[in-house]
């Protein structure tokens, strides 16, 4: 790529960079909180302590990832006034707003319980306990549904017009429930749960197959495949449906994500390309592998397209995106990971069904158990891909068909961004691998299953033993 | 319509002062306590000053957030504006909260806490200083075109003006953490906190003394706002009850009292904030752009005030009930297990 290093690109790349590392963290964690409440919930319906000590545990992983989430995630709230203040101006009316909802409704009351669900144990009822925590999974879903609905306005603004540079709003509502809204909510809603459902199933897989609490981490694995069942299959099928709206709204973008430089016309099946090297230069793929007729039945599940599918040569090349092979890839990655998970549910909900999964077997399932160790990463893989589709898909623009990316940035001395990008770099390495030692020494050092259970009303709040007094031994000088 | 042009700006300049009192008297001694943290000699100590913060930094810190959205969606050109023009004292203040976010969890794991409690202070420090001059320079005023699109350079915001807002506003800071210190512990740890309560509220005061002389002295503007009535009248009173206020402090610490100093020094904050809103009122890039040029469309007021304005109490409502839950001196290592 030829691109002169200047202020516009270091801005995007400190963008990409800060988002795609900020999203790791939260994408767990949000899943993550819907988990503990159902654990807690359990404990409090159940009483079995087991589901305490789950909560006790996870809540670890919970915090440590918290953490990072609210130290990556605030640059980004005040990255669009620092590098992209003319954008900022011409949008703030509605963009701005609704970043602010996020922060009242749904960060504040995420932060305003989170003291509680971790320090609260034995200073408030159980009950106000298990609200606190029920607050912070509806906090942070609440967060995922305000940023969702400022993206998919940026893919779909509607609501209002352009003038004279600035985007007036005419109808709030409407630009909230953008066309996009609804399926990208959805979409990321599950990614978030997809993604937490197999951190904790691989980390159960982990200890099982380690021989380390089998008893205890099958109940959390079972609880996990209990909810991939529905999840997995839903998300392929949100999935096909974002694509749809893709294709409908977003042309230039479908083109990308199939590596489609040649429209193929209406009426008549197509072929779809399974893997190529596409070339931008020659606006051709170089090689390509292809599955004949395929288009019409991925797009409308029948052979023949209904409407025609327009390829990359329809536009300038100043008017669609860029980083065609990036794209297309990104969209590979995350359909595959989306299917593969379904198919390891699929498999694990077999072996269940055969009873194959009760304490005593599980630990002979060592290929299953070490798929899902396998598995554990493959969410993150598969939001970042999903993540670049949409956005690095959605250039030129950084409002769609109204506000060109490269319009959008602050004029900034190149130094400065650059300075802040390797510092991001660096700091953000060092998180990174911190985060990962601290995690995986969470996990080796495992759940303690001797924690008291914090009183409930209708049980003994200790079990004692009778005392024994047993004199000092000790001589008298090592007494004082 | 006139009315709604010009109050809406208002109310949201309100919020907005209100959000970042919130930010600066909350986050203020938590920020406080970090750099307090860089003089503490051991690791029991240390230990103590980070469990004091523990269930509650993040949710001072939000209030910085929700600033931020606010101010992007009430005065939309004011935040592209101002955070392009203070690029470096704003990514010194993001760097330094997050080495102070992480801090607090990595700490809890490591085996070299040195270092994690080097994180803590030092990213306290460097947060406080970011914002020190991102302030300093907005009172002092900010190059811009009558657009409001900034025109100056990149290196504007440091001079030895916005240097002494900076470490009058760090004063400020230890000043909070040492009272909220004396507040939330015994024996020797607050005793150490009475001294440096004492020496920070005395250091505060020259800070803020000098940034009132030198103001009318520097600032064209703020002087002919400043000597004209009605202004005139409350600047004679504010510095006044400033000097009341430092001296009940100081006499409450000498008493050794546990909670009034905490109180004074919130005190002498919302009159120090007072009086900055007065002198900038109502400019939001002083003084150059008003809040009502600035302002986003007064829908877009009503819409956020609708959504927002309602939420203001009830986060309020659970922030103050966090801190009932955790009410009492800190013991020991967690507040959990």
């Amino acid at each position: 790529m030829d691109v002169a290093l200047d202020s516009v690109v270091l801005s995007r790349m400190q963008f990409a960079l800060t988002a795609i590392f900020h999203m790791l963290w939260p994408v767990l964690t949000t899943g993550m909180a819907i988990y503990l409440v159902i654990v807690e919930g359990l404990w409090l319906k159940t009483r079995n302590p087991d589901y305490y000590r789950h909560a006790r545990f996870w809540s670890k992983l919970y915090v440590l990832n918290f953490g990072i989430g609210v130290a990556s995630g605030l640059p980004m709230e005040f990255q669009f006034g620092t590098n992209w203040a003319p954008f900022s101006e011409a949008v703030g009316d509605f963009f701005g707003s609704i970043l602010g909802f996020e922060g009242a409704m749904a960060f504040m009351l995420e932060a305003g319980f989170l003291g509680i669900m971790l320090f609260g144990w034995g200073r408030v009822h159980p009950v106000i306990h298990y609200l606190a925590t029920i607050m912070v999974a509806f906090g942070a879903n609440l967060s995922t549904f305000w940023i969702l609905v400022a993206n998919s306005w940026l893919q779909s603004p509607t609501g209002g017009e352009m003038v004279n540079g600035k985007f007036i709003v005419s109808d709030y509502f409407q630009a909230i429930a953008n066309p996009f809204m609804v399926k990208s909510v959805s979409h990321m809603f599950f990614a978030t749960l997809e993604t937490s459902l197999f951190v904790i199933g691989g980390i159960s897989a982990w200890y099982i197959l380690n021989n380390r609490q089998q008893a205890f981490f099958s109940q959390s694995l079972k609880i996990v495949l209990a909810a991939a069942v529905a999840v997995t299959p839903l998300q392929i099928y949100i999935g096909h449906l974002s694509a749809e709206q893709v294709a409908h709204y977003q042309p230039t973008k479908l083109a990308a994500m199939e590596a489609k430089w040649e429209t193929s016309p209406a009426g008549q099946p197509a072929d779809w390309s399974l893997l190529a090297i596409p070339d931008e230069a020659t606006q051709t793929n170089k090689w390509e592998i292809t599955i004949p007729n395929g288009l019409g039945y991925i797009l409308e599940f029948k052979k023949n397209l209904s409407e025609p599918v327009l390829g990359l040569r329809e536009w300038p090349t100043s008017d669609r995106p860029r980083m065609v092979g990036l794209i297309y890839y990104s969209f590979r990655i995350m359909s595959g990971i989306g299917f593969f998970l379904a198919g390891l549910m699929l498999w694990s909900i077999l072996q269940w069904l055969l009873g194959n999964l009760s304490t005593e077997k599980i630990g002979q399932q060592k290929w299953l158990l070490r798929t899902w160790i396998f598995a554990a990463p493959l969410g993150y893989i598969a939001v970042e891909s999903g993540w670049i589709v949409r956005c690095v898909g959605r250039q030129p623009w950084t409002l769609y068909g109204q506000i060109r990316t490269a319009d959008a940035a602050s004029q900034l001395p190149a130094s400065n961004v650059l300075t802040s990008l390797t510092l991001f770099a660096v700091v953000y390495s060092i998180l990174f691998v911190a985060t990962l030692y601290f995690g995986s020494r969470i996990i080796r050092h495992g759940p303690n299953l001797e924690l008291p259970i914090p009183g409930l009303d209708n049980q003994p709040a200790l079990e004692t033993e009778p005392a024994t007094f047993v004199p000092d031994q000790r001589p008298l000088e090592a007494q004082q | 319509m006139d009315a709604l042009v010009h109050f809406l700006p208002q109310v949201w300049f309100v919020i907005l002062a209100l959000f970042l009192f919130l930010y600066v008297m909350l986050d203020g001694f938590d920020l406080g306590v970090g750099i307090l943290s860089l003089t503490s000699s051991d690791e029991e100590r240390r230990s103590l000053l980070m469990t004091s913060l523990g269930n509650i930094w993040d949710a001072n810190e939000t209030w910085l957030v929700l600033m931020g959205g606010a101010l992007f969606g009430a005065f939309p050109l004011a935040y592209g504006t101002i955070l392009s023009a203070l690029y470096i004292p704003i990514f010194m203040m993001i760097f330094g909260l997050i080495f102070r976010a992480v801090a607090f969890e990595f700490r809890e794991h490591s085996t070299r806490k040195l270092l994690w409690n080097f994180a803590f202070g030092a990213g306290s420090f460097l947060a406080a200083l970011g914002q020190g001059f991102a302030l300093g320079s907005v009172i002092e005023g900010i190059a811009v075109d009558e657009a409001g699109h900034f025109i100056g350079s990149t290196w504007d915001w440091l001079d030895w003006r916005s240097l002494l807002v900076t470490l009058t506003l760090i004063q400020g800071y230890v000043l909070i953490g040492s009272t909220y210190l004396i507040l939330k512990t015994e024996g020797d740890l607050q005793k150490t906190h009475f001294r440096t309560a004492k020496i920070a509220a005395i250091t505060t005061l020259i800070g803020a003394i000098l940034i009132t002389i030198a103001t009318p002295i520097f600032y064209q503007a703020a002087r002919n706002r400043l000597f004209t009535p009605p202004l005139v009248y409350i600047f004679a009173v504010i510095p006044v009850l400033g000097v009341v206020l430092v001296g009940l402090l100081l006499r409450s610490l000498n008493r050794e009292e546990e909670a009034t100093p905490f109180i004074w020094t919130i005190l002498i904050f919302l009159l120090t904030f007072i009086g900055l809103g007065l002198i900038v009122f109502p400019y939001i890039i002083p003084t150059q752009i008003t809040i009502y040029q600035a302002a986003a469309a007064p829908s877009a007021l009503v819409f956020m005030l609708t959504f927002i304005g309602v939420l203001i109490p009830i986060m309020l409502f659970y922030n103050i009930y966090n801190y009932v839950v955790f009410r009492g001196k800190v013991a020991g290592s967690t507040y959990g297990e």
